[in-house]
């Protein structure tokens, strides 16, 4: 007879084996508790900042007023509450040094929401559309898009997101292409900033930086570990660790708090639940053995 | 009043979907499928905006581009799959959006994942970089050697090679333990995101501040 085929012991002799089959509702109200509380009683848990991330800062530092930057919005809804904070805290850091933006969105869903992340941010900052900032929305194909703005951005998007013809808007007067954009940021939750260094880097040598999703993130090291992204900022974390840098508490530092003691939580689930399946296989074994030697 | 009303409709389908974490109900399917059928109506309207408007009908109609016409006939082309006595025709504009696609993506791809990658595996000048860097160079080409060796199947993993592709294995349980960390972080932000959203947002439009 194997461990296996033993009769399950009533779960009230046995409490630490409970543990290996708790009901997964306990472990949702548990970790939404856990959530739910940092934010109404924030724990203001210190942040490290990154490498990369600092990476990702210096290249936005390194621009002068007047600088072109490519800003794509490479998200959709399912992913706002982790990109949304990064790309707040990167239009809001470029505004302030007077660095010239010209947005757009890779995937039709990102549009809305670029358009009202650059209305918002740029109302607070005073900017004016078609001088500081600029929203040419979606075009489709973005493979083909990435490269064929390195040989003319008018004529990739001969309107604007708005209808406006892009010929008419002053901050394109003297920008047509990739060499006079100093830098592209990407803000993506898919493999769109990698579609960004094949392209825009490999074929036309633009300094690219990008902020990922967490899953994203694992994927994008190698980029950064051979110089073919110049920083990058991974997840919540990533939007945090910049929101510190740049001196600036947005929704990033806010929702670190419920991170991290969700976290916590998770590792304690985790150790708990393979406590109770070890002792649970332990108690199995003996039990197996005993019927065995009688 | 349109953006509160929105904030309203937003919390209240936000809890319905919340309501599966107990159990399936009617309230979790009528928001599903309220998200299923908004995204899809949106989607359409802005392919269709963005591609053949857009793209097509005014730049040939109202500015008499005409060399995009036959990029456009392709496109028109792949409808025919809904029809079996002219399907095959589609196969045209496929052959030549795949061509094409290889065509651009096959070369970056190349020198950018792979070249690039392979010559970044080590510095180039491993006796200029600080003792640390060099360490952590030396564990990521031990990593990569290992499993490759891991990813040859054309000899039986036994003796030297087992060795080495269990080492692979060890990288690669490392890898995607890193990859799980991050999975959970990006979850748990969505749900941090929809509590923000619940209990600051929203309780920030009802105050009016």
């Amino acid at each position: 007879m194997s461990a296996r085929d033993l009769p399950p012991v009533p779960a009230a002799r046995r409490p630490l084996a409970v543990l290996a089959g708790l009901d997964r509702r306990l472990i949702f109200l548990v970790i939404g508790v856990g959530v739910a509380l940092p934010l109404l009683f924030p724990l203001n848990l210190p942040v490290g900042v990154s490498r990369e991330a600092t990476a990702y800062y210096e290249a936005i530092e390194a621009l002068a007023p007047g600088d072109v930057v490519i800003l794509a919005v490479d998200y959709e809804p399912d992913t706002m509450a982790e990109m949304d904070p990064m790309t707040v805290a990167t239009l809001a850091r470029l505004f302030e040094k007077d660095v010239r933006v010209i947005a757009l969105a890779d995937y039709a869903g990102g549009t809305g929401i670029a358009a009202r992340i650059l209305r918002e941010t740029a109302r607070e900052r005073g900017k004016a559309y078609g001088t500081d900032y600029i929203f040419l929305g979606y075009n489709p194909d973005y493979s083909a898009t990435m490269l064929r703005m390195g040989e003319s951005i008018r004529a990739t998007f001969p309107t604007d997101h708005y209808g406006t013809p892009t010929a008419q808007l002053p901050l394109l007067a003297n920008v047509d292409d990739y060499s006079r954009v100093k830098l592209i940021v990407s803000i993506s939750s898919s493999a769109m900033a990698e579609y960004w260094i094949l392209f825009a880097h490999g074929k036309f040598g633009e300094k690219i930086i990008a902020g990922n999703t967490a899953i994203q993130a694992v994927l994008i090291y190698p980029y950064f570990q051979t110089g073919q992204l110049a920083g990058f900022l991974g997840g919540l974390k990533g939007a945090a660790e910049y929101e510190q840098l740049t001196g600036r508490r947005g929704s990033g530092m806010r929702g670190m708090d419920a991170q991290s003691v969700a976290h916590a939580l998770i590792v304690a689930f985790i150790v708990l639940g393979n406590i109770g399946f070890f002792v649970e296989r332990s108690r199995r074994r003996d039990a197996a053995r005993r019927t065995h030697v009688g | 009043m349109w953006a509160d009303l929105g904030m309203w409709v937003a919390a209240i389908l936000t809890l319905a979907i919340f309501s599966l974490l107990y159990r399936d109900n009617p309230f979790y399917r009528a928001a599903e499928h309220l998200l299923v059928g908004v995204s899809a109506g949106y989607y359409v309207v802005n392919y269709f905006y963005a591609s053949v408007l857009r793209k097509f009908v005014v730049p040939v109609f109202r500015q008499g581009d005409l060399w995009l016409l036959p990029g456009g006939i392709l496109g028109l082309l792949v409808l025919l799959r809904l029809s079996r006595r002219v399907e095959w025709l589609s196969r045209y504009a496929i052959a030549f959006y795949v061509a094409a696609w290889s065509g651009y993506l096959i070369p970056a791809i190349v020198k950018e994942r792979i070249l690039v990658q392979i010559e970044g595996t080590l510095p180039p000048a491993p006796w200029t970089v600080a003792p640390g860097a060099l360490i952590g160079a030396l564990v990521l080409l031990v990593g990569v050697l290992s499993i490759l060796v891991y990813f040859y199947f054309s000899a039986p993993h036994t003796g030297v090679l087992g060795r080495v592709s269990q080492v692979g294995i060890t990288f690669l349980m490392i890898g995607f333990g890193a990859s799980f960390g991050y999975t959970v972080m990006g979850r748990v932000s969505l749900l941090i995101g929809r509590f923000q959203f619940l209990f600051q947002d929203v309780p920030a439009a009802v105050l009016g501040r």
